[in-house]
């Protein structure tokens, strides 16, 4: 793994804990495979658009207005990571 | 198009082309009616009486509610689709509609109209004690409610794009059976998403249609501001409901989608008691036909819409008359919304206790802006949570315990373990102390506060953990963070300040011995002594002793004596 590979993926840990106020959450605990939403990592439907938000802010994501789309980008850490590699503005 | 009654059945009227432009993933009146005649054939010779029904997809779920009707059904709306809620409303039906109809060679029987005292739906809401309660609503109640929205807001030539669930009366009066009435197009179940609502808003504006958006406080205090909200595609309107628009989340959204901001106070028992647009007055006025008799802040409700119309209805919202109306105080009961849906603390409470760790379980909503609710836990000591693992793992078999019951957005985001359950000198745990518990979300440079005790007037224990996120660990050592001794220090000083309520500057430090790292996540107890010249502290958890020393402390008109 890539030295900025790491590095997003701790960056992309912070912000998930810190956008979605996730207290009980140390990045060492975010499983890149498992899932963000449901079981796994517990996310709702109100974190789904704080995330949206943040991914906008950070990176300069624009998310599709395809619903599956989106919700692929956000099935876990991996895949959120691929979705910033590909699309960040900044 | 007209306004046609559902006692009329508006989507058997003659088709209109006007609406053609919109493809998938809007639903026109075209659509629709094969797929109610697929699942009229389906239902042919089935039982009567009660169907659960319960489907994502708003096109979908509209043919089926009309193939119910025009066969004399009762539609049975859950809340949501969690396992419990599924597993209860089973029992009280006569069967349950799968997701799609098989084909069927059953000949077509002829379309029954609903009649206006016949039970179109029965929905549930959350009661104070927890217990879900069940209520119907016949189709005159609901036609009296459409017809006042149809009086103030029309929908001639416009499109609605809903992001509200239709299991509830709101998302299912006003994103589904308003457009169904005034046979007008509306969208599926993805336009919740914003980035889907500004493609939907594109799509109505290509096609020459004004877009009315049906959201929630939790969508439109969400809204990106990246996204292409222009002047072509603005909505004509959208509405709020579930919950109180914030005055800034009001003025951001209006002046976002560029178009008024309408909300609707109501509840599930009532259907819609006011409206209001707060860019022009935050009172709330009564919807048409609605009567309030306002009195002591309490509420009393005459309307149409109501199950029995003639009885005035106690709502247990806390209200304040004013000159045009009124403006709403609170719920007078253990009721929160979160998201915009009906949270029953005690209900929370309840399946809390039922845990084999649990002692005592407080919920409460913490009036955050984010809404989510916390919960103060006292736990059996053997399984008190003392490092970030054992909190992680008791807080996740404690929302796995919650998860069959209640949609995620309910299930407390925040949580405090606590020895036992804090109280003030009247044995109540009061706002002040659930200020305390959960001050270090706003503050992060503090530890979590969880309780103390006072043995004597000159010792205080108190009972600590480290927060993972505070911001003194940053970039200490990214494998191996820990809270610096400096800062244990300036607590033990802090924090002596607020207990003892000392005065003292800073004179000096002795006797100061590290002994063992401080991790986040940690749980200690912080010993303070006042002494003659300042204090002592210790900090301790079930690793042994962290730290401990003196301060010295000079009090401010320099007679040394530190007391405040």
């Amino acid at each position: 793994m890539s030295e900025t590979h790491t590095t997003l993926s701790l960056e992309l840990k912070h912000l998930l804990i810190e956008t979605l106020e996730l207290e009980d959450i140390a990045p060492g605990d975010i499983d890149p495979d498992a899932p963000l939403f449901g079981e796994g990592l517990g996310l709702d439907s109100i974190d789904a658009l704080e995330l949206g938000l943040a991914l906008q802010k950070r990176f300069g994501i624009k998310l599709d207005a395809e619903a599956e789309e989106t919700r692929r980008h956000f099935a876990n850490l991996n895949a959120l990571q691929a979705l910033v590699e590909a699309r960040r503005a900044n | 198009m007209t306004f046609i009654p559902l006692d009329q059945a508006p989507w058997r009227r003659p088709l209109c082309k006007s609406t053609q432009s919109l493809i998938k993933p809007w639903a026109t009146p075209t659509t629709l009616i094969e797929r109610v005649d697929a699942w009229r054939r389906w239902l042919d010779g089935r039982p009567a009486g009660k169907w659960l029904l319960c489907q994502r997809q708003p096109e979908a779920f509209c043919a089926a509610l009309v193939a119910l009707w025009e066969s004399g059904r009762i539609a049975v709306l859950p809340t949501d689709d969690r396992p419990e809620t599924l597993a209860r409303v089973i029992k009280e039906v006569d069967g349950t509609l799968p997701d799609t109809p098989e084909a069927s060679q059953n000949p077509l029987p002829p379309p029954l109209a609903p009649s206006p005292a016949a039970v179109a739906v029965v929905i549930y809401t959350s009661g104070s004690t927890g217990d879900p309660v069940r209520l119907t609503k016949r189709f005159d109640q609901l036609d009296a409610e459409l017809a006042a929205h149809a009086a103030l807001w029309p929908l001639a030539g416009t499109a609605v794009i809903s992001q509200v669930s239709h299991q509830h009366i709101y998302g299912l009066l006003v994103g589904i059976l308003h457009p169904l009435c005034a046979g007008v197009p509306f969208c599926d179940d993805a336009s919740r998403y914003p980035e889907a609502l500004a493609a939907r808003l594109e799509e109505a504006g290509r096609a020459g249609l004004k877009a009315v958006v049906v959201s929630s406080p939790a969508q439109l205090s969400r809204l990106p501001e990246h996204l292409p909200w222009t002047e072509q595609a603005a909505p004509c309107r959208v509405f709020s409901s579930g919950a109180p628009l914030s005055a800034s989340d009001a003025r951001h959204a209006e002046c976002l989608l560029r178009a008024p901001v309408i909300e609707i106070y109501g509840s599930t028992e009532t259907g819609g008691i006011a409206h209001r647009r707060q860019a022009h007055d935050n009172a709330w006025q009564p919807l048409p036909g609605v009567h309030l008799l306002l009195e002591d802040e309490r509420m009393k409700v005459r309307s149409p819409f109501l199950e029995k119309p003639e009885a005035w209805w106690h709502q247990p919202d806390r209200v304040l008359p004013t000159a045009n109306g009124f403006k709403l105080l609170g719920r007078a009961d253990r009721l929160v919304k979160v998201a915009g849906k009906r949270v029953s603390l005690t209900h929370i409470e309840g399946l809390l206790v039922e845990a084999p760790e649990m002692v005592e379980a407080r919920c409460v909503d913490l009036g955050r802006d984010d809404g989510r609710l916390g919960a103060i836990i006292a736990v059996h000591h053997d399984v008190m949570p003392h490092d970030h693992l054992t909190r992680r793992a008791l807080i996740h078999r404690l929302r796995s315990r919650l998860a069959p019951h209640m949609e995620p957005v309910a299930i407390p985001r925040y949580w405090r373990c606590v020895d036992a359950m804090p109280s003030n000198n009247l044995g109540k745990l009061d706002r002040g102390l659930i200020k305390r518990l959960f001050a270090d979300l706003d503050d992060n440079r503090m530890p979590r506060w969880l309780g103390e005790q006072r043995s004597g007037a000159d010792i205080c224990t108190l009972t600590l953990e480290v927060p993972e996120r505070l911001i003194y660990l940053e970039g200490h050592f990214e494998e191996y963070p820990l809270v610096p001794g400096v800062v244990m220090v300036q607590w033990a000083i802090e924090l002596a300040r607020e207990s003892f309520g000392l005065q003292g500057d800073f004179q000096g430090l002795e006797r100061l011995k590290f002994q063992r790292p401080l991790q986040p996540g940690i749980r200690f107890t912080l010993e303070l002594t006042r002494r003659g010249d300042g204090i002592a502290f210790a900090f301790e958890s079930s690793e042994g002793r962290h730290c401990a020393g003196r301060v010295r402390l000079q009090s401010r008109d320099g007679t040394g004596a530190p007391h405040g």
